[in-house]
């Protein structure tokens, strides 16, 4: 990877196994490559100004590397001349409601969002809306997006739309796409429902759906190729490990964000995959940067640092490509856009994002500093229990991320504020000067428009706890209550069976919630369908009350996973365990990854909320965590041992056979006679060969004397 | 080859290879004690090394301490505090709970009952445990910290639990963890970790262990705190026997031992040795102290019940070998523990690189398995040389009962040429009885394991004096379940063959298992190869003092004797680790050993009861 990564971040450096496969994969690649029809020799058009990406790409043809092979595929994209077009979006509205393009920050309802005009003006805008959690957490939520309209997609007249993945995805024909980069747990008991109702939140590592154009599944899977490997090259990701095995194809799960024409949409296949061991890092952030249109140079997006994002406490990176439609409007229709949605959230912790940089150790701090209970009987100068947690929170924006917000992205539409903070507004916050404040009416939410020059600092002061009015709602706005809280971990002990146990409970005293349960897992977790059991609340009930619909897809050796999607319906207040038993197969000795002793990562499990009364276009979901399966591991050195005991029993064996096979026996009195005296005769006559040439060598030189 | 096959056969006619096993079985026994008593020397034993690189021990600044200690003060008051108010175990977790909570820690709590007549009062309480999500982490992972209220002599573990609840908070601090860090605070130390580690695996019976409420992914490892040490301390004693002789891996334990002698300047000492001059009396008394734990097979400290499940996991205790020496306070061992933590937590893989099998004899000395096992295995060979002779034997006439017996009435010519044929052997007697007298065994087993506590003591005593008369019992009643009416030399040699036969594959196959147990169940029943019976009554009434002497009953009498406990607290604890941890060495006495040895005191006596019936 060519991004360094600081050693106090403490990146897991990418598995050797993976860098090794890497090679193995790029033959498909090229492959992919060549066998395109609309291909013209790379580089014909190649507009980069960086000579050493040419080179690279050129280096590439040769297949040696897949680093290079990842930047040639995209360059070739760039030159590819694209006959189909598979974006053809008609005009047709498909009662699109705003209310799915709208940014779903349900506290800062916004005069001006960007689906209602779509004009040239709000082709892009950018905010960061900022939430302080209980016990010193604070989410961060940057959300970018932008519009192209169709007409100026398939022209390639790429504005604001980031060029790179335009063309990737006209190349792979994909309609829609969803990417994830995820890392980390959300707390949902302590910080309330996730951001965005969860719909653009991902399993750890790496997750990615998209609806591809294609006529039949030989042709989808073919272009989900393509579309993994490109995308693999762009976001420097191990995508292209997204095979049959880690593909699905989600019957229940998934619905089309953005508005597809009915005709359209029967030949597009929806195809999912995740990489549960992806370690998302510092080079998966630079290149999702690098397609906002100011890069992160100025804007909310300066704010975003690999050191800061990639410390917090959860993090979601997710990049959405939707067509959206407008509404019939009176004066007619509008033209239908491709819509990109960048979403960053982070849960960082604030007390360990404001140690600075060049300080980052926790250490102790002086006991002059401790704040302590006073309260306590025992308190004094050498005990004290502590209090700090209590305290609340107290940051600065500089603090937080590191760095000073640089005045507005000049391309961003100025009449969305770019920073809002869901404090109480009866909250003091400082701000530096030349910014505009609105509060919202809702009373929990404040926004600023920033002077787009200067730079903008934000302090939020610790309150005091003396006011009588002093309460945790004055304080904090207390998060909203998810629809469902999920759990899953896995039962059992011992390397034959296990079994998983999913703990789903709907927190909700009068609802009902109704939601799709999908496990994508790997083959060699041998799934017992007929041991799939819920309970609610403890008790056995049958089946059929809670689960209404089951989808199974069984896994196939080696070939695919299995998938089980199941749509569920859970009383209010009440707690289903979902538990199903699986066996552990054994793998074949190659297929062991070098550190098989870990485990292997079985991905997350995706949760489809489907609740009538939400109402919303894009439905709620959520991501248990991932899972790490230990499977029987043979000891690798056995076969090492085995080999050296077979070949020492051979060797020795083999020696004492040759040896008496060849050998000449012959009796003792038929040999040399070897006795004493004959050795004594032996050395006398050596004695006399040696004293005669010495004896001839003393006399030739009394000669020359 | 001819020539060699015919001298093969030769062989096998000539009387004197009959001679041999006798002589070749006590060579083993021997051999295998001998075997053992050659370990420590430095030819046969090893130095440790770290064999997991991942691990990379002591690399790492460790920064606990400074300020910390006045929270550590403040948490013992608090620990101490709410042990003399409250005496009841919820009420106290309330209060700890609070305090994890206030760190920001996810807790949970878990409530257990064990109850069994067998050992009176029943084992109740709550576990309250927290786990310190790891920064970036995904609950795939998991490393456990264990401060028990109370240890295992049941003392209040005030400094382990308050240096637990420190450490927690100082952990949180830190960014790096890549596995969850899970904080676990049993009431004591023998039943609640136990109950929480199998709500973990989900192996717990839901009657009387509930489930735990939050999870986390698979443990890696798990270090306990045993800290009730006041004031400064010297070093520090590593425990590390599991249930049934389970042991951590190797790694984990040379990796603390590393962190502490290297980079905290900080003794370490195994199994009680405080002193270790490193010399061959140290070395074999560590070594036997070891396998003494490891033949008991009981938890010795909190960890003890992680290891059965696959979780590496030792003990800590803080000592001072003089009393008042020492430099080390509490932050010392926090500063230990926090680098085992970040050895652990830079593991990629569960700890499988070193060795499962090994016999420790000083911190940086070991024999691994392969050294020492065929001590154990040589011992049980013995027993299996044995039963194929009287095998052997039983098949060829008796040329000493010859003119009593009927059967054998071929005449004196057969005296010329000895084992020319074979004898038939009567099976059905000898395999009847062996099979259930091996059966008999359950019945003590059953009897100890269910029996009301207060009974325990008679009953044992009962047990100890029937065990002697039952051979005798069996001498009299066997004649008359026989064919002929009587008991041949055959039959007590085919009573010996087939037990010892039973006794020997036994043995060999816990060696592997349980390599101590092997061993000291093999040593004691060792002279049961060389009863015969006996017609001098002197010597049949000495040798059975000496085989009533190494009784399974007797030896267990005697040892907690001299160790010094009630025989009804040896036998409660055996109940309470049959239920609770799945302690099997009561399995072993009763079901391998018992049995084997009245079947050996049967011999013994044999004749002496024919000879009764004679006179009769």
């Amino acid at each position: 990877m060519p991004f360094l990564v600081p050693p106090e971040l403490h990146c897991l450096a990418r598995r050797g196994e993976e860098l090794a496969q890497l090679s193995s994969t790029s033959p498909d690649l090229e492959q992919s490559k060549l066998s395109h029809p609309n291909e013209t020799p790379p580089l014909s058009e190649f507009t980069s100004k960086n000579p050493a990406n040419r080179k690279r790409g050129r280096a590439s043809i040769n297949g040696r590397t897949t680093a290079t092979m990842r930047f040639s595929i995209s360059r070739l994209l760039t030159a590819a001349s694209i006959i189909f077009t598979p974006l053809l979006l008609q005009s047709s509205p498909v009662s699109a409601s705003s209310s799915s393009q709208e940014p779903a920050l349900s506290q800062s309802s916004q005069p001006a969002s960007a689906s209602t005009v779509i004009s040239s003006d709000s082709e892009y805008h950018e905010q960061l809306v900022l939430r302080p959690l209980p016990q010193s957490a604070l989410l961060a939520s940057f959300n970018f997006r932008s519009n192209i309209s169709v007409s100026a997609f398939e022209a390639q007249n790429f504005r604001f739309f980031p060029r790179s993945l335009g063309q990737i995805l006209q190349y792979a024909g994909t309609r829609e796409l969803h990417l994830r980069f995820a890392l980390g747990r959300w707390d949902a008991e302590s910080w309330g429902s996730r951001p965005w109702d969860g719909a653009r939140e991902g399993g750890t590592g790496v997750e990615l759906w998209a609806w591809l154009d294609a006529e039949t599944d030989e042709e989808a899977d073919q272009k989900w190729l393509i579309l993994t490997n490109a995308l693999s090259g762009l976001f420097c990701a191990s995508l292209n490990f997204i095979d049959g095995t880690r593909t699905t194809r989600p019957v229940m799960s998934f619905q089309p964000e953005g508005d597809h024409p009915n005709s359209t949409i029967a030949n597009t296949h929806l195809l999912h995959g995740t990489l549960p061991h992806e370690v998302v890092c510092t080079e998966n952030l630079t290149p999702f940067l690098k397609l906002l249109p100011c890069k992160g140079k100025t804007g909310i997006s300066s704010l975003l640092n690999g050191h800061k994002l990639f410390d917090a406490t959860w993090q979601s990176m997710a990049i959405d490509v939707r067509p959206v439609c407008p509404r019939e409007t009176e004066e007619g229709r509008g033209e239908c856009v491709l819509e990109i949605e960048q979403t960053i959230d982070m849960v960082l912790d604030v007390d360990r994002s404001k140690r600075p940089r060049g300080n980052p150790i926790p250490r102790p701090p002086p006991a002059q500093d401790l704040k302590c209970d006073p309260s306590k009987e025992y308190d004094s100068d050498n005990a004290c229990f502590p209090a700090d947690y209590a305290l609340g929170q107290d940051w600065s924006l500089t603090q937080i991320f590191g760095k000073t917000l640089k005045g507005t992205c000049p391309l961003t539409d100025p009449n969305i504020p770019p920073v809002c903070i869901q404090v109480p507004n009866s909250r003091h916050i400082f701000t530096s000067l030349g910014n505009k404040e609105v509060k919202d009416p809702s009373g929990n939410s404040r926004c600023y428009y920033l002077d787009p020059e200067g730079s903008f600092e934000m302090v939020l002061p610790p309150m005091s706890k003396d006011g009588a009015q002093h309460t945790a709602e004055s304080e904090l706005v207390k998060g909203e209550t998810p629809l469902l809280y999920a759990e899953r971990s896995f039962m059992g002990h011992g390397q034959e069976r296990g079994g998983v146990q999913a703990i789903l409970r709907n927190p909700s005293w009068d609802t009902e919630v109704e939601f799709v349960y999908m496990e994508s897992l790997p083959w060699f977790m041998r799934v017992y369908l007929h041991t799939l059991e819920a309970r609610i609340n403890g008790q056995k009930t049958s089946y059929d009350s809670v689960v209404k619909e089951i989808y199974y897809r069984p896994a196939v050796d080696r070939a695919r996973g299995t998938q089980l999607e199941l749509r569920m319906v859970i009383p209010p207040a009440s707690t289903v365990f979902l538990t199903y038993d699986f066996e552990k197969s054994i793998l074949r000795y190659t297929e062991y990854p070098p550190d098989a002793n870990r485990g292997f990562d079985v991905a997350a499990s995706i949760i489809t909320i489907r609740s009538p009364s939400n109402g919303k276009r894009v439905p709620a979901g959520m991501r248990t965590t991932s899972l790490l399966l230990n499977l029987p591991t043979p000891d690798f050195s056995m076969p090492y041992n085995v080999i050296i005991f077979t070949s020492t029993a051979i060797a020795l064996a083999f020696g004492g056979m040759f040896n008496i096979l060849v050998r000449r026996f012959v009796a003792a009195d038929e040999g040399p006679e070897v006795s004493v005296k004959r050795m004594r005769n032996k050395a006398v006559a050596l004695g006399r060969k040696v004293a005669a040439k010495f004896g001839r060598g003393g006399k030739e030189e009394g000669k020359k004397e | 080859m001819p020539s060699l096959l015919s001298s093969a056969f030769s062989l096998r006619r000539d009387p004197r290879i009959l001679k041999i096993p006798p002589y070749l079985s006590l060579v083993c026994i021997v051999v295998g004690v001998v075997w053992l008593f050659l370990l420590p020397l430095d030819d046969y034993s090893r130095r440790t090394y770290i064999s997991e690189n991942a691990l990379l021990p002591g690399q790492v600044h460790t920064y606990f301490g400074g300020s910390d200690q006045n929270v550590f003060r403040a948490y013992k008051n608090e620990v101490v505090a709410s042990d003399i108010a409250e005496a009841n175990n919820t009420e106290v977790n309330d209060k700890l709970e609070g305090i994890l909570k206030g760190v920001g820690l996810k807790t949970g709590r878990q409530s257990f009952k064990y109850e069994s007549r067998s050992w009176g009062d029943e084992y109740e309480g709550e576990n309250l445990y927290a786990i310190l999500q790891a920064p970036r982490g995904d609950a795939t992972e998991a490393i456990v910290l264990v401060a028990p209220f109370r240890t295992v002599d049941g003392k209040l573990n005030a400094n382990g639990v308050a240096l637990a609840l420190t450490l927690s908070r100082y952990f949180k601090r830190w960014s790096l963890w890549s596995k969850d860090i899970i904080i676990l605070l049993p009431p004591d130390s023998l039943a609640g970790p136990q109950a929480w580690v199998d709500a973990y695996h989900d192996a717990h019976n839901p009657s009387t262990v509930s489930s735990l409420p939050l999870k986390s992914g698979a443990l890696q490892g798990a270090i306990a705190l045993d800290y009730t040490h006041e004031g400064r301390f010297e070093a520090v004693h590593i425990v590390y026997d599991g249930v049934n002789g389970q042991l951590p891996n190797l790694d984990l334990i040379n990796a603390v031992s590393n962190i502490a002698g290297g980079q905290m300047g900080m003794g370490t000492a195994l199994q009680h040795m405080y002193r270790h001059k490193n010399n061959y009396s140290d070395r074999l008394q560590t070594m036997l102290r070891g396998m003494l734990n490891q033949a008991l097979g009981r938890a010795t400290g909190a960890h003890s019940c992680f290891i059965p499940y696959h979780v590496d996991a030792i003990t800590l205790q803080p000592f001072s070998a003089n009393p008042g020496s020492g430099w080390h306070d509490e932050m010392a061992l926090g500063r230990l523990v926090e680098g085992s933590f970040r050895s652990l937590n830079n593991l990629l893989e569960h700890l499988h690189q070193s060795f499962f099998f090994y016999l420790l004899m000083h911190r940086d000395r070991f024999v691994s398995i392969g050294t020492y096992l065929p001590s154990a295995m040589v011992l049980a060979a013995n027993f299996t040389i044995m039963a194929i002779f009287m095998w052997v034997k039983s098949g060829q006439p008796q040329p000493g009962t010859k003119t009593t017996e009927e059967e054998t009435t071929e005449g004196d010519g057969d005296k010329k040429k000895p084992a020319a044929h074979a004898v038939e052997r009567e099976l059905f007697l000898p395999l009847g009885l062996v099979t259930a007298v091996q059966f008999l065994g359950v019945v003590p087993l059953f009897l100890f394991n269910h029996a009301p506590a207060s009974t325990l003591s008679p009953l044992f005593i009962l047990i100890t004096l029937l065990s002697p008369l039952l051979p005798i019992g069996i001498n009299f009643a066997l004649p008359s379940l026989s064919q002929t009416g009587r008991l041949t030399p055959q039959h007590y040699q085919l009573f010996h063959s087939f037990s010892l036969l039973l006794l020997g594959m036994f043995l060999s196959t816990l060696a592997t298992l349980n390599f101590s147990l092997a061993f000291v169940v093999g040593i004691f029943s060792a002279p049961l190869t060389f009863v015969r019976p006996v017609q001098n009554v002197a010597v049949k009434l000495l040798s059975a003092v000496v085989l009533n002497a190494l009784a399974p009953t007797t030896v267990i009498l005697a040892a907690s004797f001299y160790v010094g406990m009630d025989i009804s607290d040896v036998l409660r604890e055996a109940a309470f680790g049959w239920e609770v941890w799945g302690m099997y060495t009561s399995v072993i006495v009763w079901c391998v050993w018992w049995p084997a040895w009245i079947i050996g005191a049967t011999v013994l006596l044999g004749n002496q009861s024919i000879a009764k019936e004679k006179t009769l």
